[in-house]
């Protein structure tokens, strides 16, 4: 089945193109010129407990495309864009259903997506079977670089890029001689806090290191919330300078809780997985306060073109711009400004895989611009701090330790 | 060494999480007692005593940090509206989910698919009415180190739970030992039907034990809430480690349950000194493999109702 699609996508896909063009040639026929149709899908999770995130992108990749045809960012475009939303509730078994949906739409040529590292996992084959090209604006599993789809980008550093950048700041930057590093079982907290045992290692750093599962209060795992106050004695019979939580922002919430009432003053740290103001809320001011967080995203700043979009978007959306906002706007407009370069002729989606691989677009977060494997190149992982209530960021580590 | 050097520490901390399971097991046990019924919807009168704490508290509170006298009429309001949250939804769950079987004569089995079916209910109801998030009950005292036993830190959270733990539970026991409900809960559990012979209600006292574990219960909900925030599956774990204390010290024994308890709470933290904190259920949960393969009807052994 696959290979069928492998065989007779690309020719249909043109055929079809070709037919939605002398559509347009029709409707259009005082126009000098048709425009062929061409579609950005995006996919995520746009229902479940999740869904914000989803929305937080989905209304970004729409406003891309609303301002791309109205000429407000790319000027005048040979091709006309449509916008189509799916949506895989950020679910692994959902997702290739909703890939496959995609794929067989044949107006579309390139999808932001999919959000979530799971689905994305479970869809890739499809659409690298279908030469479709998907932009990730936020699957940062680093397992999906290395399954040689040649159709798979993201604009998001992986999570190898995270770990050894909190190590670096916490060795270099907070001076560290001992870490007490804790996960909450789950594969993207394990991936991480290997990383960053291993680098802190490498810096002279002594690890203590200790797995904590998620609780089912916070719907992580198994644990249970009792966990953290023996944990805590623990930590806070080392003394070490900092403790470097790797996982969610409920659980990290409780074990802060935990130390400061066992006594412990060191620093805290921990990961995207914790960027959310929500850690400060359950923690409370007093003891999220200094709080050290780490994401491979930045905020918005203050040039006009950021601006603009944090307007445009809370325009279209109904809500401010969130996490990953920018980047499936970077994402998407990365797509539209290759199938300019591309220009008037009949694109192909395999044409259009080729083209985003020598892509660079500079973009809101980031200069866009893909490796061989579909990962971002120059990763900057940024530090925030809960200060007065309120997570401020610091800026990139290599800057902090520089 | 690793088991000497916290000691005191996770035994201070061990006997903090036994009062709550102590608490809730009790809920467990004094049902078992009159209805040899496992009420597997306690957790949720747990979690409905810890919200019924958070709106009364926060409505009291405001955004005011109160100190010294006023700090202990805040804990003794937590613990009062936790307890009649959770005596309110026992008393619900009793009637509604219960009751008509009874009535019916329906096989055993109706009841656990009856109990577990109102959990899922009440829990889900609570997540779709409260939010996913966990909510902060505002604080009544500053929670910090107050004295040190042996080299323990001992803090203010750690004080308030063992102090409206000890109370309620000296009540409880007081309760079913003098008191004529107490009587009640007592004949009932040895033999409802020659209870309802000798003229006691036999709805009456069930209606009430429901609500006298729903106190205990919902207290706990608050108990525990102070420190982890209040959340719609905030029940799940602490109740079946209390059921676990409950069998441990051995089902519908009161101090059976209170011992049972704390000795859990001992045990897991013990269990973490030298190993990790992954293992903590697993320690907990072979060691009562171990006591009821030698003891199978738990430390105290099962005495229907017969507390005193």
């Amino acid at each position: 089945m696959h290979l069928g699609i492998k065989r007779l996508g690309v020719p249909m896909a043109a055929t079809v193109l070709g037919l939605t063009s002398l559509a347009g040639m029709a409707t259009t026929a005082a126009q000098a010129s048709s425009k062929p149709t061409y579609t950005i899908a995006y996919e995520g999770p746009l229902s479940g407990g999740n869904q914000q995130l989803g929305l937080n992108m989905k209304y970004a990749v729409q406003l891309a495309v609303n301002q791309a045809n109205s000429g407000s960012t790319f000027g005048s475009l040979p091709f006309k864009l449509k916008f189509t939303p799916a949506d895989d509730g950020g679910s692994a078994t959902q997702s290739p259903t909703t890939a496959q949906g995609l794929i067989d739409n044949k107006s579309v040529v390139a999808v932001v997506g999919p959000a979530f590292s799971g689905a994305t996992k479970a869809a890739e084959p499809s659409f690298a079977a279908a030469h479709l090209a998907t932009v990730s604006p936020s699957a940062t599993a680093p397992i999906l670089a290395d399954e040689g789809w040649k159709n798979f980008f993201r604009v998001v550093a992986d999570d190898n890029a995270q770990g050894p950048a909190d190590a670096t700041y916490a060795v270099q930057k907070l001076k560290a001689k001992g870490i007490y590093t804790v996960d909450d079982a789950s594969s993207y907290a394990v991936g991480l806090v290997s990383a960053f045992d291993a680098k802190a290692t490498s810096l002279g750093a002594k690890i203590t290191h200790q797995q904590a599962p998620g609780t089912t209060q916070c719907q992580a795992g198994t644990g249970n919330v009792q966990e953290y106050g023996a944990l805590a004695t623990q930590v806070q019979q080392t003394h070490d300078p900092v403790t470097f939580y790797a996982g969610y922002y409920c659980d990290f919430a409780l074990f802060a809780k935990a130390l400061r009432a066992a006594g412990y003053t060191g620093q805290l740290m921990s990961d995207d997985g914790s960027l959310d103001p929500h850690y400060v809320s359950q923690a409370g001011t007093s003891v999220a306060a200094k709080t050290v967080l780490s994401c491979a995203c930045t905020n918005l700043g203050n040039s006009s073109a950021d601006k603009a979009f944090s307007s445009g978007f809370k325009k279209l959306a109904g809500f401010p711009v969130g996490t990953y906002s920018a980047e499936a706007y970077d994402a998407a407009n990365t797509i539209i400004s290759t199938l300019k370069k591309l220009g008037n002729k009949s694109i192909s989606r395999a044409a259009l895989v080729t083209a985003l691989h020598k892509a660079v677009y500079p973009g809101l977060t980031k200069r866009v611009h893909f490796l061989s494997n579909g990962n971002i190149a120059g990763s900057t992982v940024y530090e925030y701090q809960v200060q007065n209530g309120k997570i401020v960021e610091l800026g990139p580590v290599t800057q902090l330790v520089g | 060494m690793c088991f000497t050097s916290n000691f005191w520490n996770l035994v201070v901390s061990g006997l903090a999480d036994g009062f709550l399971y102590a608490l809730i097991a009790l809920g467990y046990t004094l049902v078992y007692g009159v209805l040899q019924l496992i009420n597997f919807a306690h957790s949720e009168v747990f979690m409905s005593g810890g919200f019924a704490s958070y709106f009364v508290l926060r409505a009291a509170m405001g955004s005011s940090t109160p100190h010294g006298i006023a700090s202990v009429g805040f804990v003794v309001l937590g613990v009062l509206a936790g307890g009649t949250g959770g005596a309110l939804v026992a008393f619900l769950l009793e009637r509604i989910a219960y009751r008509p079987l009874r009535r019916r004569h329906a096989p055993r089995l109706a009841f656990l698919i009856s109990a577990i079916g109102a959990s899922y209910f009440l829990y889900n109801l609570a997540g779709k009415e409260f939010g996913r998030n966990a909510l902060e009950i505002p604080s009544p005292f500053t929670n910090g180190p107050v004295f040190t036993i042996f080299g323990a830190v001992v803090q203010t959270y750690y004080i308030v739970i063992a102090i409206s733990a000890v109370v309620m539970l000296v009540l409880v026991d007081r309760v079913v030992a003098v008191t004529k409900l107490g009587k009640g809960i007592r004949a009932v559990a040895q033999d409802a039907e020659t209870a309802s012979l000798m003229g006691v209600n036999i709805d009456r006292v069930i209606s009430q034990t429901f609500v006298v574990g729903g106190i205990l219960g919902g207290a706990a909900g608050f108990l525990f809430g102070l420190s982890a925030g209040v959340v719609f599956t905030m029940g799940f774990t602490p109740a079946l480690k209390a059921f676990t204390a409950a069998v441990l010290g051995g089902i519908g024994n009161i101090r059976g349950a209170v011992l049972g308890g704390l000795l859990l709470g001992i045990v897991e933290n013990l269990g973490v000194a030298c190993t990790q904190a992954s293992w903590r259920d697993v320690i907990a949960f072979g060691i009562l493999v171990l006591v009821l393969m030698i003891r199978p009807t738990g430390i105290l052994g099962e005495r229907l109702g017969r507390s005193a």
